[in-house]
């Protein structure tokens, strides 16, 4: 991966990881970060002396912003001597750590791996929603609810790797907080974005980012119609997490857009950031799964 | 004809590509006005794009009357189903709707155009 290039000396920047939430000034804190890795040529030295806390929103975000600097022809580098134990033992817990050195991980805890996917192969992707994010035990669901689930979190992925065209692919990474019943996973791109994608798409320039967001959740909506009706996977996923009681959150150029406890909004905010993230928060609790049966006599067409 | 869902596709029909494999198997059957029996048993995850290919395209080029005297779905879970429908209702506004295909028509041609 990354592009051909000469000898050229590249610009070393130290970026001080700051402690990562995943609240939306902790995104624009991860926008900043990417703001100061988007160049060509630099040799990024990651620093966590600063950093008290990440969750999976920055983990995902940093393996992405790694990969992206790898990409523009420069290097990487985190260290991992500043990190604070409990972050140091995360990392290497959710394979963070493995992928960018040669360090031992993952194995089995509350974190949820971290992944890159740079192809939609079916397999891998279903195969992490179903073994390491949905199979540990923590969410006590039946197998048609657990294939629910992953069935309306792949349309995550179809669009990211449909829309983003991003050469990098997909970075995700979760986390299960037992306490809170929680199960969270962050699913992002450094492609071109929603609102690239529905201003060229409808050839309205001036549409905002929120109103572009709020476009693509619109059934019936997509920028890729292949000669045939779709846009339906993000209406899916909002109906599915409105019925968990969950949340979902993204942001793409200035977009935001919130499904929280039945109601959504969409915003645009100072901060830009390219790509797209999504951000999703399930309730474990089986009691928050009603899935309506159809009527199975019904006519389909 | 009679397809099981499982040993073309696997447990999870969930992309585009894969719903375009069921279509181009059933269409020319049903074209020919033959039935087609299509069993989903051990399918577990279902997707839009899937069902759109699949099934939802099959309303460009047949009546949804005939498609429901011809098609017979079995073994799709409720979940499945739901998706199904939701696809099946959007395909039907798709190609019903003159004025939406219309802009969404323009807007593929100039993207071959431009290609």
């Amino acid at each position: 991966m990354g592009r051909a290039f000469s000898l050229m000396t590249l610009v070393r920047r130290v970026l001080a990881v700051p402690t990562i939430n995943d609240d939306p000034p902790d995104f624009d804190r991860l926008f900043r970060l990417w703001n100061l890795v988007n160049d060509d040529y630099l040799e990024v030295e990651f620093d966590f002396s600063q950093c008290r806390f990440l969750r999976q929103n920055a983990v995902a975000f940093l393996g992405g912003l790694a990969r992206l600097v790898e990409y523009r022809g420069g290097k990487a580098t985190f260290d991992w001597n500043t990190l604070q134990d409990d972050i140091h033992t995360n990392l290497r817990q959710n394979g963070f750590m493995g992928c960018f050195s040669a360090g031992r991980g993952p194995w089995s805890g509350n974190s949820i791996p971290y992944q890159e996917f740079q192809e939609k192969r079916k397999d891998s992707i279903t195969s992490y929603l179903k073994a390491k994010w949905l199979g540990r035990g923590w969410v006590n669901l039946s197998p048609t609810l657990r294939d629910a689930i992953v069935g309306r979190v792949w349309e995550i992925y179809e669009n990211a790797f449909e829309h983003g065209s991003s050469p990098l692919g997909v970075f995700c990474c979760g986390q299960h907080y037992p306490q809170l019943h929680l199960l969270k996973l962050c699913v992002l791109d450094f492609g071109v974005g929603i609102p690239s994608n529905v201003r060229m798409f409808t050839k309205k320039e001036t549409v905002s980012a929120a109103a572009a967001l709020r476009w693509a959740f619109r059934p019936g909506n997509t920028t890729k119609p292949n000669g045939m009706g779709r846009g339906l996977g993000l209406d899916l996923l909002r109906e599915f997490v409105k019925v968990n009681q969950g949340e979902l959150e993204i942001y793409s150029h200035e977009g935001y857009g919130q499904i929280k406890e039945g109601r959504e909004r969409f915003l645009d905010r100072s901060t830009f950031f390219e790509g797209t993230v999504v951000n999703i928060t399930f309730h474990c609790d089986e009691s928050y799964y009603h899935l309506v049966s159809e009527e199975q006599t019904d006519k389909l067409f | 004809m009679k397809i099981d869902v499982h040993a073309l596709i696997g447990e999870d029909c969930i992309t585009l590509d894969d719903g375009q494999k069921v279509h181009d198997l059933i269409l020319p059957e049903l074209k020919a006005g033959r039935p087609v029996e299509i069993d989903f048993e051990r399918v577990g995850v279902f997707a839009s794009p899937f069902f759109n290919a699949a099934f939802g395209q099959l309303l460009r080029d047949l009546p949804g009357d005939d498609l429901n005297r011809l098609i017979k779905v079995d073994n799709l879970n409720p979940v499945g189903r739901s998706v199904l429908k939701r696809v099946i209702e959007n395909s039907k506004k798709y190609y019903s709707d003159p004025k939406y295909r219309r802009v969404v028509n323009r807007v593929l041609d100039e993207q071959a155009a431009n290609a």
